[in-house]
C-alpha cells in the first residue's frame, strides 16, 4: 500500500491566512513595541554574535562557554568603547547642539535658495511666495520646536533607555540557551507532526538568520559606497554619515527620506557657497538607493525571503498603513517568518495520513492508559 | 526554568548505539544536545513508507518493526535497542522506503537532518566519525543483500 504522491503548494487560502496573520501580527506587535523593540535588537545582535560563536564552537568550547565568552568580549568592547568615549560625548555635548543648529540653519539657507531659483524660472511660484512662507514655516518650527516636542522627546529618551538595554541580556540567553529552548517547544509537538514541525523550526530559524545577516551586509555595503561618495565629493564626516544613513534606511521608505535629508543638510552646511554639492550627494544618494534595490537587495535580503517584488512592494505599504513606522520596518521579516509557518501549518493540516496517524496515536494512548479501568 | 530543560533532556544510553561506537563520552555529550527524544505507544506510526525522511532514528528502548507500508505480518526486520533507522533520512531528501512501527512502547532519540549539518559545521570530527560508521553500517547491509541474493 503506497501513499499517493503529491507535492503540497500552498493555496489561496493559506496566502489569505498568512497575510491576514502577518497584518494582525503588525497590528499587536505596535501596541507592545516596549517588547518587540528590544527583541529585535537582541535578535540583530544575536546573529551578529553567532558566527563567533560557532568558530569557538568549533575551536572545542562547550555551547555555554562560547556563548559566555562570546558575550563577555562583546560586553567589553562595547563598555570600553562607551567609557573612552564618554569624556570625549561629555565635552562635545554643548558644541552639538550649536553644530545641529547650524547644520539646521545650512539646510534651510539651502532649501531658500534652491526656492529663490525656481521662483525667478517659474512666475506662478513666485507669484505665490513659496520661498518666504517656507522660510517663516520652518522658523515657526523651529521656535516652537522645544516647547512643543523636547518634553515628550527626553521623556521617550528616558523610558526608552532602560528597555534597549534589555537587548544584549536577551541576545546572551539567545546565545546559551536558544537550543535548549527549541528542544523544550519541539517536545509539545505529537509524534505525527514531528518531522514536519523540526523542519518548519529548521526553516524559521533559516529564514530568520539569513534576513537578520542579510540586512546586516546590506547596512555595511550601504555604508561603505555612502561614504565613499561623500568623501569624493569632500563632505565632512563621510563614514558616520554613511553609517547613521545606513542604519535609517532599515525603516523603509522614511528612513530613506529621512538618512537623504541628513546628508543634503551636511553638505549644504559643508559648502554654502556650492550647492552643486548639495546636489552632488543627493544624486549620490539616488545611486546607492538604487544599488540597494537592484544590487545589493536582492543578493542579501532578497535571496533569503524569496519574495516577489510585486508582494514586497505591497506588503510594505501595507505594514505601514497597520502599523506606521514599525509596521515598515518589521512587515519583511514577520511576513517571511509567517510564510513558513502558514506553508508548513498547510502542509501538515491538509495531509490525511498525518491527521489519521496523529488521531490513532490517541486512540492508542487513551486505550494504554484506560487498560485496567474496564 | 533552564535546569527544567536541562533535566527534561535526561540521560540516554546513547553510547550503546552503533552509529556512536567511535565516539568518546564526551563526544557522546555534545550530540546528545541535538537530540530530540520521542516515546511511542505499541503499534503507532514512526513514519511511514513514501514519507519524506528528514531525521535519523535511535532506538533507546523498546522494539521497533520495520516493514513495507502495513505488511507487519511479514517485516523486514525487527530492531533491538541500540539500533538506528531512517538513516537514509540524513544523506538524501528520497521517501522513506519502509514503514517504521513501534512494536511495544518505545524510546528513540531523533537527529534531524538540519542538526546533522550543524554537528558537521560545529563538529567536524564528531560528525565525520558518525558518517564514517553510518556508511559501515549502509555497507554492511549492502554487503549482507548481496549474500542473501546467493552466487550469480
Amino acid at each position: 500500500m503506497n501513499r499517493p504522491e503529491y507535492r503540497y503548494r500552498s493555496g489561496p487560502l493559506v496566502w489569505a491566512a498568512v497575510l491576514g496573520s502577518t497584518c494582525l501580527l503588525l497590528f499587536l506587535f505596535q501596541k507592545m513595541l516596549w517588547l518587540v523593540v528590544p527583541f529585535l535588537l537582541a535578535l540583530v545582535i544575536y546573529y551578529l554574535l553567532l558566527p563567533l560563536r560557532e568558530r569557538l564552537i568549533l575551536a572545542g568550547l562547550s555551547r555555554a562557554g562560547a556563548a559566555n565568552l562570546v558575550s563577555l568580549g562583546a560586553f567589553a568592547v562595547l563598555g570600553g568603547g562607551l567609557a573612552l568615549a564618554f569624556p570625549w560625548l561629555a565635552t562635545q555635548a554643548v558644541g552639538w547642539q550649536e553644530s545641529a543648529l547650524r547644520y539646521l540653519q545650512g539646510g534651510l539657507f539651502f532649501a531658500a535658495q534652491a526656492l529663490y531659483q525656481l521662483e525667478e524660472r517659474f512666475e506662478v511660484l513666485a507669484d505665490a511666495h513659496v520661498s518666504t512662507e517656507f522660510v517663516r514655516q520652518v522658523a515657526e518650527l523651529i521656535d516652537t520646536f522645544a516647547a512643543k516636542y523636547l518634553g515628550s522627546l527626553a521623556m521617550g529618551v528616558a523610558a526608552w533607555t532602560p528597555l534597549l538595554l534589555l537587548a544584549p541580556f536577551i541576545a546572551y540567553f539567545m546565545l546559551r540557551d536558544g537550543a535548549l529552548f527549541r528542544h523544550f517547544l519541539i517536545r509539545a509537538v505529537p509524534n505525527a507532526f514531528f518531522e514536519r514541525t523540526l523542519y518548519l523550526f529548521d526553516q524559521v530559524d533559516r529564514t530568520a538568520r539569513l534576513y537578520f545577516q542579510g540586512l546586516l551586509a546590506l547596512t555595511v555595503l550601504d555604508a561603505l559606497c555612502l561614504a565613499a561618495g561623500l568623501w569624493w565629493l569632500g563632505v565632512s564626516a563621510p563614514l558616520l554619515l554613511g553609517g547613521v544613513t545606513a542604519v535609517l534606511a532599515w525603516i523603509p521608505y522614511v528612513g530613506s527620506v529621512l538618512g537623504c535629508l541628513l546628508v543634503v543638510l551636511v553638505a549644504a552646511t559643508d559648502f554654502p557657497e556650492a550647492p552643486q554639492v548639495a546636489y552632488g550627494a543627493i544624486a549620490l544618494f539616488l545611486v546607492v538607493r538604487l544599488l540597494d534595490d537592484f544590487l545589493f537587495m536582492p543578493m542579501t535580503i532578497g535571496r533569503s525571503l524569496k519574495l516577489h517584488p510585486l508582494l514586497t512592494v505591497l506588503m510594505i505599504f501595507v505594514g505601514g498603513a497597520v502599523a506606521g513606522v514599525p509596521g515598515l520596518m518589521l512587515v519583511l521579516p514577520v511576513l517571511g517568518v509567517v510564510m513558513v509557518l502558514g506553508e508548513t501549518v498547510g502542509q501538515v493540516v491538509t495531509d490525511p495520513r498525518l491527521m489519521a496517524r496523529h488521531l490513532h496515536a490517541r486512540q492508542l494512548r487513551r486505550t494504554a492508559v484506560g487498560r485496567d479501568l474496564y | 526554568m533552564l535546569r527544567f530543560f536541562r533535566e527534561r533532556g535526561g540521560d540516554t544510553p546513547l553510547a550503546t548505539c552503533r552509529l556512536f561506537s567511535g565516539l568518546s563520552g564526551r563526544d557522546v555529550q555534545v550530540v546528545q544536545g541535538f537530540l530530540h527524544q520521542r516515546r511511542y505507544q505499541a503499534g503507532e506510526v514512526i513514519f511511514d513508507e513514501g514519507e519524506e525522511g528528514q531525521a535519523l532514528y535511535i532506538l533507546l528502548s523498546g522494539q521497533v518493526l520495520i516493514c513495507r507500508q502495513g505488511e507487519t505480518e511479514a517485516p523486514i526486520a525487527q530492531l533491538e535497542p541500540g539500533s538506528f533507522f531512517g538513516e537514509m533520512a540524513l544523506l538524501d531528501d528520497a521517501p522513506r522506503a519502509a514503514q517504521a512501527r513501534a512494536l511495544g512502547p518505545v524510546e528513540v532519540a531523533v537527529l534531524f537532518r538540519g542538526d546533522f549539518l550543524h554537528l558537521m559545521d560545529d563538529h567536524a570530527r564528531i560528525a565525520s566519525r558518525i558518517s564514517l560508521d553510518l556508511a559501515r553500517q549502509l555497507g554492511d547491509r549492502l554487503r549482507r543483500m548481496i549474500l542473501a541474493q546467493g552466487p550469480r
